[in-house]
């Protein structure tokens, strides 16, 4: 059977200046155009970048407040923070080292995910080493105990911080225990608990230390702060060595080495040790000095 | 060709100035905007910030939905009403079309703006909070956003049913407003193919954080008049580039 087909109304309007290659040429330059003035407006912006790192800082609302505010999605806006907090150190890492509102951030970001492990373990050594605040980022620390009683590598990073910046062997002791006895941890936490009870503070125990922190971590920035603190443990020990030299040479002799190369030459040690950071020793006053500025050392 | 654009911008301009969504959202961010009476007491000495906070953000929010709920169905509702074919027929182009409904739902949402904008003004002045002309600015920025926004959802609006629009328009938004993180993204990524990818994605979405300046506002700190005015040049050179995709997306379609 045959049925009547109604032909579709067809509308007009298609021919113009749309026909042909000229609206994808259009396309493209609009997006070249697009790609240039936002390259302006960064770099607009990127004079401004450090106060408003600062700004942005101060406009960050508390941890609270976003907990509330971010319904269901705490996780994902603690993810954000995360991202803020990094490029934030990195900036200032690579600028003028002042880590004003590093804690602040921390703290949003552990009270928007409590759980979030890594970010205690980064927070705390950046707060102490970078920020020189030790203080805060033991008390950062136990908030993050009472948040995760189960987690070894919480107590572990106070117990850290306890014996490698305030010397406080007891309570370092005791970090190291409460962390050894939890499930998972590492099986020399027992003899770290032991070595900082018996209050040895040497360098080769710190060095181990912290190479047991740059094996346990995959994060870039945390790793290249233990670079730098393995070094400035070089620079520590290679002085301590060869003040000592110079101790014994001048008790030996009654008068100090007039260089370092003296100290070789009369056999107090084999040979100068390298200067981590690429510097030389020198000797100012009885005093064992580097040409490293120590600004190029933190 | 004005005049037939103009004409097309004018009817839309009419139909959704009329459109129940369009007054129910603007009653309700005046109600928001208004609420902050509420938060007054609480905001221990710092009122002023909040109701202006609350303000602004309110102004942005409604004036996206607006945007994105009328302009998602703004192509699609002539198309199911089968009135496309009574406009095409007469010596109308398709990207005349286009551009007259861009236009009409922009007057829309300049008007939009103005009210909430007076709304905000009247709130201030209730609440004893002394309205500074500065503020505008960030109403203006508004504004820019918009001039992209409305231009994503007349794309979506000429291939898509609304809710799928409003949906894809939705997501440009925040990822738009999560372009800085997609930078950070490609400036730290070790992997040259995500760093590539990162990059192509944060020049070619829009980027609207470039319009968000309401915490400098509020605070009252110094604005940069040379950024704000490549963001306006911004804004207009990627929504006509994607008029332009719309336009040529309407004009290979079968009426």
């Amino acid at each position: 059977m045959l049925t009547e087909v109604t032909p579709r109304p067809r509308a007009s309007g298609r021919a113009g200046p749309l026909a042909g290659i000229l609206p994808t040429v259009l396309i493209v330059w609009g997006f070249v155009g697009a790609y240039l003035l936002q390259l302006s407006i960064d770099r607009a912006g990127e004079s401004r970048m450090r106060e408003k790192a600062v700004e942005e800082m101060t406009y960050f609302p508390s941890g609270r407040f976003l907990q509330e505010s971010t319904i269901e999605f705490q996780s994902l806006a603690a993810d954000l923070v995360w991202l803020r907090g990094i490029q934030y150190y990195g900036f200032h890492l690579m600028s003028d080292r002042k880590y004003e509102w590093l804690g602040h951030v921390f703290d949003i970001l552990t009270s928007l995910d409590p759980r979030f492990i890594g970010a205690y373990h980064f927070g705390a050594i950046t707060l102490a080493w970078d920020a020189g605040k030790p203080y805060e980022a033991v008390d950062f620390l136990i908030s993050g105990m009472k948040a995760n009683p189960m987690s070894w590598q919480i107590p572990f990073d106070a117990g850290f911080i306890c014996y490698m910046l305030l010397r406080d062997y007891g309570r370092a002791s005791t970090f190291f225990e409460v962390a050894s006895k939890m499930p998972g941890s590492w099986f020399i936490l027992a003899r770290w608990a032991a070595i900082a009870k018996a209050k040895s503070g040497d360098f080769q125990t710190a060095r181990e230390m912290w190479l047991d922190i740059l094996r346990n971590t995959e994060n870039r920035a945390l790793k290249a702060l233990v670079v730098r603190q393995l070094k400035n443990l070089d620079l520590s020990e290679a002085i301590d060595l060869l003040q000592k030299a110079v101790h014994r040479f001048q008790e030996d002799r009654q008068r100090l080495p007039t260089d370092l190369r003296e100290l070789t030459t009369a056999g107090y040690i084999a040979r100068i040790p390298e200067e981590p950071f690429g510097g030389r020793f020198y000797f100012k006053d009885g005093k064992v000095l580097t040409t490293t500025p120590p600004s190029q050392r933190e | 060709m004005m005049g037939r654009v103009s004409a097309v911008a004018l009817n839309t301009f009419r139909e959704s100035i009329r459109d129940k969504v369009l007054v129910t959202l603007i009653i309700f961010a005046v109600f928001v905007m208004g609420s902050a009476r509420v938060i007054q007491p609480l905001a221990l000495g710092e009122e002023a910030k909040i109701i202006k906070d609350v303000g602004l953000s309110a102004i942005t929010l409604f004036s996206v939905l607006i945007a994105v709920l009328i302009g998602g169905r703004i192509v699609y509702r002539e198309v199911e009403k089968r009135t496309i074919y009574i406009i095409l027929a007469r010596p109308v182009r398709r990207w005349e079309f286009i551009l007259g409904k861009y236009l009409g739902l922009m007057a829309v949402l300049v008007v939009s703006l103005v009210v909430m904008t007076a709304a905000f003004i009247a709130i201030l002045f209730i609440l004893g909070v002394a309205p500074q002309l500065y503020l505008l600015l960030a109403v203006l920025a508004t504004f820019f956003e918009l001039v992209v926004l409305t231009a994503v959802a007349v794309l979506f609006s000429t291939f898509s049913t609304p809710i799928t629009g409003a949906v894809f328009t939705f997501a440009v938004y925040f990822v738009g407003h999560l372009s800085r993180d997609l930078k950070l993204l490609a400036a730290m990524s070790p992997s040259p193919i995500v760093k590539a990818m990162s990059y192509v994605f944060y020049y070619v979405l829009p980027n609207l954080g470039n319009f968000n300046i309401r915490p400098e506002v509020v605070y009252g700190a110094p604005l940069d008049p040379y950024a704000l005015l490549l963001s306006g040049l911004y804004a207009l050179v990627y929504a006509a580039t994607l008029l332009l995709i719309s336009a040529t997306i309407f004009n290979r379609r079968e009426f």
